[in-house]
């Protein structure tokens, strides 16, 4: 997969938690265009071991001198966050992949409800500048835990004026979800993106009012559950590659030499499948990408976020 | 018809069945459609507002308005022509919300130009319960002049605009709710096959 190799030219502390980084071409060159809601995926190096972490792309659409890249540091990091945090100086060398786009804004929509969980905010900040710039229906719906991790609010408040609302959970304020949803005109999409259950509540209102699967959007990256050792064998090498618990299918691969494709790195995109010659347990299947149905069939893999509790698992790559 | 062959732009038209899970419901039907509306409100009638616009068609097989009218007791508007159903819905979906659920039935030609005003309003074809009712007739788009004649029966059609012979293909085109018309003697010019009526 192509790569473009960045260095941060700035790093700026948005909350206690949260970072920002602005990369820039190692040339010089200008960077590709993206649309908004777009991410692209950082690999960084710790300790020899590769680590490949999506983020979106914060900045707007029109400026392609600069990406911007806000990471939150997880308290139960794998590793990604914490070597963000940390590690990445001004003038340190990334390389991401191109920008790739999963979360973007419904060219047939007439209206678009964001709502935003915490760090859930940032592939909303480019998909406000196409929003405004295309001079789209939306509103912004942004909740957070405390008056102190309110990133980028005064920012939202320039770009968004009085279609941004904010929920401040520590000071009691809460989104009424299935209340927003309830009064919405035909043609409206709705987009998520924050923690699990914030998205699961989504989800599970918008179905509940009627809403079709298609107008409802949602975004999470969370980083691949860890589980058992197994072993995968790949069929076509004939390679044999034992997966830790504590990381993902996709990442002992890569670690193994093998070039698996993927894309996402979330379970969303479906661009990492593998078909399944033969398991002697269970796949426990993390994905949002396979039906019920197929996930019960057993025949597909996502190894990105999915893994088996087995003692072999045969994959044909 | 070759097995195992489908043109994946043709659409597929089902049963009306009440969604379980809706806001409201406007059913949108027009002629022989009209026993696919006695099918739906044979079902458990959802708990949800129903509104219920329908025209009788002089070409249907049956006038339905009658026995549609002793049915469903409220909600229902009658309308004098598909035209005045689809100007009836027009007016109609400014005030729906989202989970509002819709159901069409009729000719293809009715199921599509009730789409093409869903569209407006950003729904999308895909999310409508549509039952093809009564005729198979197509509506057929002359790749060629651009015209598009409703009604065809035939798997060979003259095109009104430009008097080729065209052949008419499982192409359907969503924007146009037509199927596409090939030139069929274009590589052998007057060499066309007789026209069988295909779609009764």
């Amino acid at each position: 997969m192509s790569v473009l190799n960045v260095k941060v030219a700035e790093v700026e502390q948005v909350t206690e938690v949260v970072k920002h980084f602005t990369l820039v071409q190692e040339n010089g060159e200008p960077l590709p265009h993206f649309s908004g809601g777009s991410h692209v995926v950082v690999s960084m190096d710790i300790n020899g071991r590769i680590h490949r972490n999506p983020y979106s792309l914060m900045g707007s659409t029109a400026n392609s001198d600069s990406y911007h890249i806000s990471v939150r540091k997880q308290e139960n990091s794998r590793g990604g966050s914490v070597y963000m945090h940390e590690q990445v100086k001004p003038g340190t060398r990334l390389q991401i992949t191109y920008p790739v786009n999963l979360f973007a804004i419904s060219k047939l929509g007439r209206r678009h409800i964001l709502i935003a969980g915490g760090i859930g905010i940032t592939p909303f900040m480019s998909q406000i500048s196409d929003l405004n710039r295309l001079g789209y229906d939306y509103e912004l719906h942004y909740a957070y835990r405390s008056p102190e991790h309110a990133a980028f609010r005064e920012q939202l408040q320039e770009m968004c004026g009085d279609r941004v609302h904010f929920y401040v959970d520590s000071e009691g304020e809460r989104l009424d979800i299935p209340e927003l949803l309830s009064h919405q005109p035909l043609g409206t999409h709705v987009y998520t993106c924050g923690p699990e259950p914030m998205v699961k509540a989504l989800h599970l209102h918008a179905k509940n009012l009627g809403w079709p699967d298609n107008h409802v959007h949602s975004e999470e990256f969370t980083a691949p559950p860890s589980g058992d050792e197994f072993t995968v064998e790949l069929a076509l090498s004939g390679m044999e590659v034992t997966v830790p618990g504590d990381m993902s299918m996709l990442e002992a691969m890569e670690e193994a030499g093998a070039e698996p494709p993927f894309l996402c790195r979330g379970g969303a995109c479906g661009r990492c499948e593998l078909e399944v010659v033969s398991c002697d347990g269970v796949i426990m299947h993390n994905d949002h990408y396979l039906s019920d149905h197929e996930k019960a069939e057993g025949r597909s893999i996502m190894p990105c976020v999915s893994r088996a509790k087995c003692s072999k698992l045969v994959v044909n790559l | 018809m070759e097995r195992g062959y489908w043109i994946r732009s043709k659409p597929l038209y089902d049963s009306l069945v009440w969604k379980q899970h809706a806001t409201g419901h406007v059913v949108i039907a027009e002629g022989d459609g009209g026993i696919a509306v006695l099918k739906l409100f044979q079902q458990m009638c959802p708990r949800e507002p129903i509104k219920l616009l329908f025209a009788d068609d002089a070409s249907a097989s049956k006038k339905y308005a009658d026995i549609i009218t002793k049915l469903v007791p409220e909600g229902l508007q009658v309308c004098e022509s598909g035209e005045a159903v689809l100007a009836a819905l027009r007016e109609q979906l400014p005030d729906c919300l989202m989970g509002t659920q819709f159901y069409v039935a009729g000719s293809e030609a009715f199921i599509w130009a009730v789409l093409d005003e869903l569209k407006v309003f950003g729904v999308q074809d895909r999310n409508v319960e549509k039952e093809l009712s009564g005729t198979l007739a197509r509506s057929v788009y002359c790749v060629h002049c651009k015209t598009t004649d409703k009604n065809v029966h035939h798997s060979i059609h003259q095109c009104s605009g430009c008097g080729r012979h065209l052949f008419v293909r499982d192409h359907f085109s969503r924007r146009l709710g037509a199927y596409m018309g090939v030139m069929v003697d274009a590589e052998e010019p007057g060499n066309i096959p007789a026209a069988e009526e295909i779609y009764p």
